[in-house]
């Protein structure tokens, strides 16, 4: 492996490969791509479509077997109705901060953990190791009982960090973004320590922008994991001003007499439009690491 | 001297690896190490949520859990859905990152379609699959009436409910794979391909004995994540079936929660934990042994 | 970011009970001063479910809201909660660590549960000085009521009924609903279709999910109250003659072996089945979102009319300051008063409690208007609580997988209600013994 990626190091191709295809053969692997992929595209994208034209119908519309899958007259009043249920925005901005919170208080406690397990040598590593993936072995459920009582004895219940501080510490962050640490080529902090880096400057100058793919998936995982989570916000919060999203949309998806499913998949598209535009604006940042090192 | 300074210098490196460890460990603690030490503790009690009595009961609950026929029910329906869907979800996962992994045009579009299933939320992605697998009015049978298969009640049915949770999941969580996989190719040196390829060697085996080999610490993550993949489906069983019909969806940690949270049992509960958290660290010391040796890092 | 506790907020409770004593003038004058009332208030927490309609939320809101401005001495903090299990879960949570909340809305069901952890507060003295136990109907007040001992307010009633599609009815030619079971099977072939072999509706389905629910309506219908309140009577022959009916039923192709709640809400709505038994409480939604006429009708009987409730009733804890114990009294029975219950009734299709609400003008009109609404009140005559057992969930798990086992064909009527019974009453006895 050492001698492949001292190939990549000595000089690192300055064009990606499409640009150095034949153009023709570029347009023909292109096509057969898009053969492939177009139909199993649309395959996945059929649930989506279905929530979206049915955010758009009149209640007996849904069902109706002689209605056609196109609503009759566009039903935007499916999206102020549903958002009347409860003060979504109030519900939205607890979301962002929560999610937020999560995701930013992670990023520092993978990213340092991370480095110590993939670049450091200490007693204990392997058994500490195995205590931080503990926390992804260990069914969820089974915490809330002691955790709600840690957080009442914290002085947290109905409060937005109630939400937080159980997800500050990640042992699948650590996991991920140790396995790519681990990826990165020796030689690079070698010079950087020769350039008289400490660790924390290996660490920022060095690891963090050569993960960066690693910690855009890790960042739009964790968020959409914690966007939409409902039992555990439900159990420790009370009050309309902390409480998040999935909790109004759990308002539409009543147990008792079916679900109200227009406003309930109006109320979806709410909720998951500020995730797909977050994901389309930072899947664009998956770049070739080793391009973008700035370091060569 | 020299040797002194040495382990000075050792002492000092392995004093700040704790450092960088500490915060995270400190959290660990309060949130993850507590509920489990509780959570044995518990295991050897009849504890009742709500109620502060607790009685010492010893093994007890160990000894129920092997009589219960439920548990291992739910035992047999996670492993089920384990060995079958992960690998394809896997599968599927990797097969699409790869081929995504380009700058073409449409990308972001394709990216999207894959991905967005994770987002969202279960409550309402129950709901719609549930419509989805409808006999008669649902689209899943009238596309499959095509092909001459009986309309079926899939939900309904306590032969095909879980698998058609199984077939939901690998539309739900294909996409959260291959995003983690479609990072881990960003980190291979693109030349390596390049240098592969002028050589002649074709697609297939540059996916077998370049990229996989490259991406193995990534592929190493994401299969342990998809051994403890199950206990993301709670939201869905609770949502579309309840575990139902006949116990057929019943896995081990909607099992759990039912214990705990429905019938207040926590102590019965705790031991349900304890025994799923012994049995899936068994199968990942397996796995780490077995597949942990083999992944090549590119760094050290 | 806020950070306060509420359940902080009540510790003091004490202190401010003194303020309290202090006499009307201090209360008035806390009244128009905002700030100085929230010191002044005594704050109770009511927690409740959401179950039939999103806007739930709002009227509930609405109405806490309208007795706050009545009752310038209480402030009362409405939390939706999730539905019934999470509402239950979220409750005994807080139990649990000793801050409940004053006030909650359960199932009926889960009376015993709360028996068992001491936690509700005893009315029957507060009730009697008052017109509750002539103007609430018996059969709802009935199901918060333990060992003669009065355990909160009936306040959201409902009952599984026979949903019909009125013209798939008419173009089968059938122009009344089943009365009896016998008819219900007959009704039941008439509006299954077959074509080709292939199935295309069901002349009827059971929601499934709550079909332990159903069943307990069915063993009622055959004179049986399936359990007492520490043990349960699946073995009874009552329950088993219930049961071979639903497999003659399936046996005769009129109706599914297994269905979720949603899923055959799902069926109703789409014309797959021409009738349903569900809840009372999805009325409005089967109504509204349904394309053909939808009608409502009691379900059959066999020897006689018979139903389970379900809904609940508003709870007191019992761990209180007195205050708070008062305050929480009066909002119950704000909440189960003439007017407020007509208005809820008419808003959510849950049924109300007293015999006055139906007879207020609103309520006539509306009775006019929506007939079927009538039905469940009429029926309720005839229910009584369900399965108020101590460990009702799972008793309620087991029936269901014996229930589902059963209609799959895994295994006889007999020896699987005997297996649930046995399993269900060593459950109970555990946690029996454990109180003891």
């Amino acid at each position: 492996m050492t001698t492949l990626h001292g190939q990549t190091d000595a000089k690192t191709l300055p064009f990606t490969q499409e640009a150095r295809q034949p153009f023709r053969l570029a347009a023909l692997k292109r096509g057969w791509l898009h053969v492939v992929m177009v139909p199993l595209a649309l395959l996945w994208l059929s649930p989506l479509v279905w929530i979206l034209v049915t955010s758009l119908k009149t209640r007996t519309e849904v069902f109706d077997p002689a209605a056609g899958f196109l609503p009759q007259v566009l039903q935007w009043a499916n999206y102020p109705g549903a958002l009347s249920v409860a003060p979504f925005g109030i519900y939205l901005v607890n979301s962002v901060l929560v999610t937020g919170g999560i995701l930013i208080a992670q990023l520092v406690t993978i990213t340092l953990a991370a480095y110590a397990f993939a670049r450091q040598t200490f007693p204990g590593k392997n058994l500490l190791f195995t205590l931080f993936l503990l926390q992804i072995m260990f069914p969820i459920y089974a915490t809330f009982l002691t955790n709600f009582v840690t957080v009442r004895e914290l002085g947290l219940l109905n409060s937005l960090p109630a939400m937080i501080v159980p997800f500050v510490a990640s042992g699948y962050g650590t996991f991920m973004l140790r396995q790519s640490f681990r990826q990165v080529p020796t030689e690079l902090a070698d010079a950087a320590r020769l350039d008289g880096c400490g660790h924390l400057g290996i660490l920022w100058h060095v690891y963090l922008p050569l993960v960066k793919p690693t910690l855009i998936a890790f960042g739009i995982i964790t968020v959409v994991t914690h966007w939409n989570d409902y039992m555990w916000p439900l159990l420790v919060n009370n009050s309309e001003n902390v409480r998040t999203l999935p909790i109004g949309l759990g308002l539409l998806a009543k147990s008792d007499s079916g679900a109200d499913w227009t406003r309930l998949m109006a109320a979806t598209v709410v909720v998951v439009s500020p995730l797909l535009l977050l994901f389309v604006i930072f899947q664009r940042r998956f770049v070739d690491s080793f391009m973008h090192a700035g370091l060569k | 001297m020299v040797i002194s300074t040495a382990l000075s210098a050792r002492i000092r490196e392995a004093g700040l690896a704790y450092l960088l460890l500490l915060p995270s460990l400190a959290f660990l603690a309060a949130f993850t190490y507590w509920p489990i030490l509780r959570s044995i503790w518990f295991s050897f009690h009849d504890v009742v949520l709500g109620d502060s009595k607790i009685i010492w009961l010893g093994l007890e609950n160990y000894q129920r859990l092997l009589e219960d026929r439920l548990f291992w029910k739910a035992f047999g329906n996670t492993a089920f859905y384990t060995v079958i869907t992960i690998p394809l979800a896997i599968t599927c996962a990797l097969l699409l990152a790869v081929a995504l992994d380009s700058k073409l045009r449409g990308m972001a579009i394709y990216r999207s379609a894959f991905f967005y299933p994770v987002m969202i939320p279960s409550v309402a992605a129950g709901m719609v699959w549930v419509f989805l697998y409808s006999a008669s009015y649902g689209p899943i049978n009238k596309g499959l009436s095509l092909i001459g298969i009986p309309d079926t009640a899939w939900l309904y049915d306590s032969k095909w409910a879980l698998p058609a949770i199984m077939v939901m999941s690998v539309w739900k969580y294909s996409g959260y794979f291959m995003l983690i996989l479609l990072a881990a190719l960003k980190l291979v040196p693109s030349d390596l391909y390049e240098a592969a390829r002028l050589d002649g060697i074709s697609a297939w085996n540059r996916l077998i004995h370049i990229t996989l080999p490259l991406i193995s610490p990534t592929l190493y993550f994401v299969i342990i994540i998809g051994l403890l993949h199950s206990y993301q489906i709670f939201d869905y069983v609770y949502v579309m079936t309840h575990g139902g019909p006949a116990d057929a969806t019943n896995v081990l940690t909607f099992y759990i929660y039912q214990n705990g949270f429905q019938y207040q049992d926590v102590g019965y509960a705790s031991t349900l934990a304890n025994v799923l958290l012994l049995f899936v660290g068994g199968l990942i010391a397996v796995i780490a042994t077995v597949f942990g040796r083999r992944v090549h890092y590119l760094g050290r | 970011m806020s950070n306060k506790s509420t359940f902080g907020q009540i510790a003091s409770g004490v202190s401010r009970r003194a303020f309290m004593v202090g006499g009307t003038a201090a209360v008035a004058s806390a009244a128009v001063l905002r700030g100085a009332r929230a010191q002044a208030a005594t704050k109770v927490q009511f927690m409740y479910p959401v179950g039939v309609s999103g806007d739930i939320n709002k009227i509930v809101s609405g109405m806490v809201a309208k007795f706050n401005a009545a009752h310038p001495t209480i402030e009362v903090e409405a939390i939706y909660a999730g539905n019934y299990d999470n509402t239950e879960q979220k409750v005994i949570t807080s139990l649990g660590v000793g801050d409940p909340p004053s006030t909650w809305l359960p199932i009926n069901s889960a009376l015993q549960t709360f028996l068992g952890l001491d936690s509700l507060a005893d009315v029957t003295q507060k009730a009697k000085a008052g017109d509750i136990y002539q103007d609430f109907l018996p059969q709802f007040l009935d199901t918060c009521v333990s060992d003669g001992k009065l355990y909160g307010l009936p306040f959201q009633p409902s009952t599984p009924v026979l949903y019909l599609n009125r013209t798939a009815m008419k173009e089968a030619g059938i122009a009344k609903a089943p009365q009896t079971w016998t008819e219900l099977l007959e009704v039941a072939k008439t509006l299954t279709i077959r074509e080709n072999g292939e199935l295309k509706r069901w002349g009827l389905t059971i929601g499934g999910g709550w079909h332990d629910w159903i069943f307990e309506c069915y063993c009622r219908q055959n004179e049986l109250v399936p359990w007492t309140k520490d043990k349960v009577l699946f073995d009874n022959p009552a329950a088993l003659d219930a049961l071979e009916f639903w497999v003659k039923m399936e046996k005769a192709g009129v109706m599914p072996k297994a269905s979720t709640w949603e899923g055959s809400a799902n069926d109703f709505m789409a014309g797959r089945t021409a009738m349903l038994y569900h809840s009372t409480g999805s009325l409005t939604n089967l109504r509204k979102s349904s394309k053909f006429e939808v009608d409502v009708a009691f379900m059959p009987k066999n020897k006689v009319f018979g139903a389970a409730q379900g809904g609940g009733p508003i709870m007191i804890a019992k761990k209180q300051t007195d205050a708070q114990l008062e305050a929480a009294w009066t909002l119950t029975q704000w909440m189960t008063s003439t007017e407020v219950q007509s208005q809820w009734c008419r808003d959510t299709g849950y049924l109300a409690v007293r015999k006055s609400a139906w007879e207020t003008p609103e309520m006539l009109a509306y009775l006019k208007e929506v007939p079927q609404a009538k039905v469940a009140l009429e029926q309720s005559a005839y229910a009584g609580a369900f399965l108020q057992v101590p460990g009702y969930h799972k008793v309620r798990e087991y029936l269901k997988s014996a229930l589902d086992r059963t209609l799959a064909g895994e295994i006889k009527p007999d020896a699987a209600l005997k297996e649930a019974n046995d399993a269900s009453n060593r459950e109970i006895q555990r946690l029996l013994r454990r109180r003891g």
